[in-house]
């Protein structure tokens, strides 16, 4: 799909950020490949949309370095160039559609903002089962049919590396299924993904954790290994019980 | 407390400590009445005007009294003495608001050339060289050697409408007060909103997102001001001489000065009420000082200094000029100089700011 891409899609080394005296992020370490999927897990406030954020070229690490889609990310790098961004799909927490504009013309400008015709925002509405939809204003659409059009606009350039902040936050049992089936196809098709998420329970299937404590960032590691570190059957006990420790 | 009053005394306390605690609504609350006091008080003073006046005529003893009767005038200031109809010419180029051609023998009236484009400022002008005039009259000077009236010519408003200058000015201030705000509001809308998160991590720079933004929106200011001076000209017999499409030339890049500062505001306000006030804190002494109200003739020299940095200034001008003063369509576009500066300074300042955005 992407013949000269390299297979290391992002690599970091020690790399943090604070907000003033306040760490938000320390120890940073991983490497991603193409069609890895990285779950990012934790209590609020932990870090993770720092870290997506970090990612995204929207705040810059303040200690470590590494590389994000071949351009270098650390506290001294030029902002992400437009290359990267041009591989780069990201969804933040708050669905971020122009509420006026109708789903079919969000998706439109969000092909063309990105170079492509407005085939590639039909194909995404027909991929992600928004046809019912597409004319009506973004801002009348309930949350699960928004989550699903911003996922959309998110990934219909078939980016290499998809950052994705909450994804199913407030979604109902049918939808977060369909969302993390998509994820799990677009892995499959080559996309190098990081998702932050309280789902935890779909979290199990993930091959890779980060665990977040207060900034401070334990991992990679499987879901067992953090199990098996908080000596819980599950991920969400897991989680539950090493952000309740001191 | 009874069940009505608890829960009216729970939302006041409640929003006083929100407005306590937000720094902006107070600040709002601070500056705005800070800024209209010094304005008003210090730089607005409509009766100290010294009017810049020409004369003109050939010299003679009579004309040499009459000369130095203008020179004790206390609200006016001699620009230009010259020979007959200098004076004319000088108040169709702007250099001087009033002109007085001297009668070419003693028996003939003085003419009063009065620049239309203001009438609340010549007006007091007018009545104090009429006073003059027949005081002249009663001391048998060369002046006052005919008894025949000084006669008045106005140019651009010959029935010394005072909305007209108003209406001029109006053009220009719709179109900057929309503008302004469209552009500061907006961005920090979209910041409130999430769209500018994402819009940040698309494959292009803040340059592009601000030249995407100021094209359909430039087209709006452009199409407001048209229609304001379309009203103006239909509905209140405003004139149109053909310089007027030099002044429609001009509205373009008049609107697309206003959202640069729009977003330049918009790139330093994290939120919508912060950058409402920094809309209202730049218009504000635009209004004041740019001539649209007051006259820069009534303003102290630090005021008119700090007027013409507003591109209110320059457009108010280049209105009244086009419209009123029947001034060429190449001084007209002339003021677009002055404004393409503070675009580029607006564009330069909030592309830094937004440049700067990652934290």
């Amino acid at each position: 799909m992407w013949p000269e891409a390299p297979a290391t899609v992002v690599r970091l080394t020690g790399v943090g950020k604070t907000f003033g005296d306040r760490i938000a992020v320390e120890g940073l370490d991983f490497r991603l490949a193409r069609g890895d999927i990285l779950g990012l897990v934790g209590a609020n406030g932990g870090g993770k949309t720092t870290t997506l954020r970090m990612l995204a070229g929207l705040v810059t690490p303040d200690s470590g370095d590494g590389e994000l889609l071949g351009a270098p990310l650390g506290p001294h790098a030029r902002p992400l160039p437009t290359s990267a961004r041009r591989r780069l799909g990201y969804m933040a927490q708050a669905t971020s559609l122009y509420g006026e504009l109708t789903v079919g013309e969000n998706l439109r400008f969000h092909a063309e903002a990105r170079g492509l015709g407005s085939d590639a925002a039909t194909a995404a509405a027909l991929r992600f089962g928004l046809g019912p939809r597409l004319a009506d204003a973004a801002a009348t659409l309930s949350g699960g049919w928004a989550r699903r059009a911003h996922f959309a606009a998110a990934v219909l350039h078939g980016p290499e590396l998809l950052l994705l902040d909450e994804p199913t936050a407030g979604l109902d049992i049918v939808t977060r299924r369909e969302l993390w089936g998509w994820i799990a196809d677009l892995a499959a098709a080559g996309t190098a993904i990081i998702v932050s998420t309280h789902d935890l329970a779909e979290v199990e299937r993930l091959p890779r954790l980060l665990f977040y404590d207060q900034g401070r960032v334990h991992g990679p590691l499987t879901p067992a290994a953090l199990r098996h570190r908080a000596g819980t059957a599950s991920v969400e006990d897991a989680v539950a019980a090493l952000a309740a420790r001191p | 407390m009874s069940r009505i009053h608890a829960p009216i005394l729970a939302l006041a306390r409640a929003e006083t400590l929100r407005l306590l605690r937000s720094r902006v609504t107070l600040s709002l609350l601070v500056t705005v009445p800070v800024l209209q006091l010094l304005l008003f008080g210090l730089a607005i003073d409509p009766t100290g005007a010294r009017l810049p006046v020409a004369i003109a005529g050939a010299a003679s003893p009579g004309h040499d009294a009459a000369r130095e009767a203008l020179a004790k005038e206390p609200g006016l200031r001699l620009v230009a003495d010259g020979p007959a109809g200098s004076a004319r010419v000088a108040v169709a180029t702007g250099t001087a608001i009033l002109g007085i051609e001297l009668g070419a023998t003693a028996a003939e009236p003085p003419q009063i050339i009065v620049d239309g484009s203001n009438p609340a400022l010549t007006a007091a002008a007018e009545a104090r060289l009429a006073a003059r005039y027949w005081q002249a009259v009663a001391g048998q000077s060369i002046l006052g050697a005919a008894a025949e009236p000084p006669r008045v010519v106005r140019l651009g408003n010959p029935e010394a409408r005072a909305d007209w200058p108003f209406l001029a000015g109006l053009i220009g201030v719709t179109v900057m007060i929309g503008m302004v705000m469209l552009g500061s509001l907006s961005l920090a809308r979209e910041r409130e909103g999430g769209q500018w998160e994402t819009l940040r991590t698309l494959p292009f720079g803040p340059a592009t997102i601000i030249a995407g933004k100021l094209l359909p929106w430039t087209l709006l200011g452009s199409l407001q001001g048209t229609l304001v001076l379309a009203a103006a000209v239909t509905l209140f017999g405003v004139p149109a001489p053909p310089a007027t499409i030099a002044l429609l030339a001009l509205l373009p890049l008049f609107a697309a000065t206003h959202l640069l500062i729009g977003f330049a505001i918009a790139a330093r306000a994290r939120t919508q009420l912060a950058a409402l006030q920094g809309a209202v804190a730049f218009y504000l002494p635009a209004m004041l000082l740019s001539g649209f109200l007051y006259p820069a003739e009534t303003l102290p020299a630090w005021a008119a200094r700090l007027g013409a940095l507003f591109p209110l200034t320059p457009m108010v001008a280049a209105a009244r000029g086009a419209l009123l003063q029947g001034r060429p369509a190449i001084s007209v576009l002339a003021a677009g100089l002055p404004m393409l500066v503070v675009a580029l300074v607006a564009a330069a300042a909030a592309l830094h700011a937004l440049h700067r955005e990652r934290g």
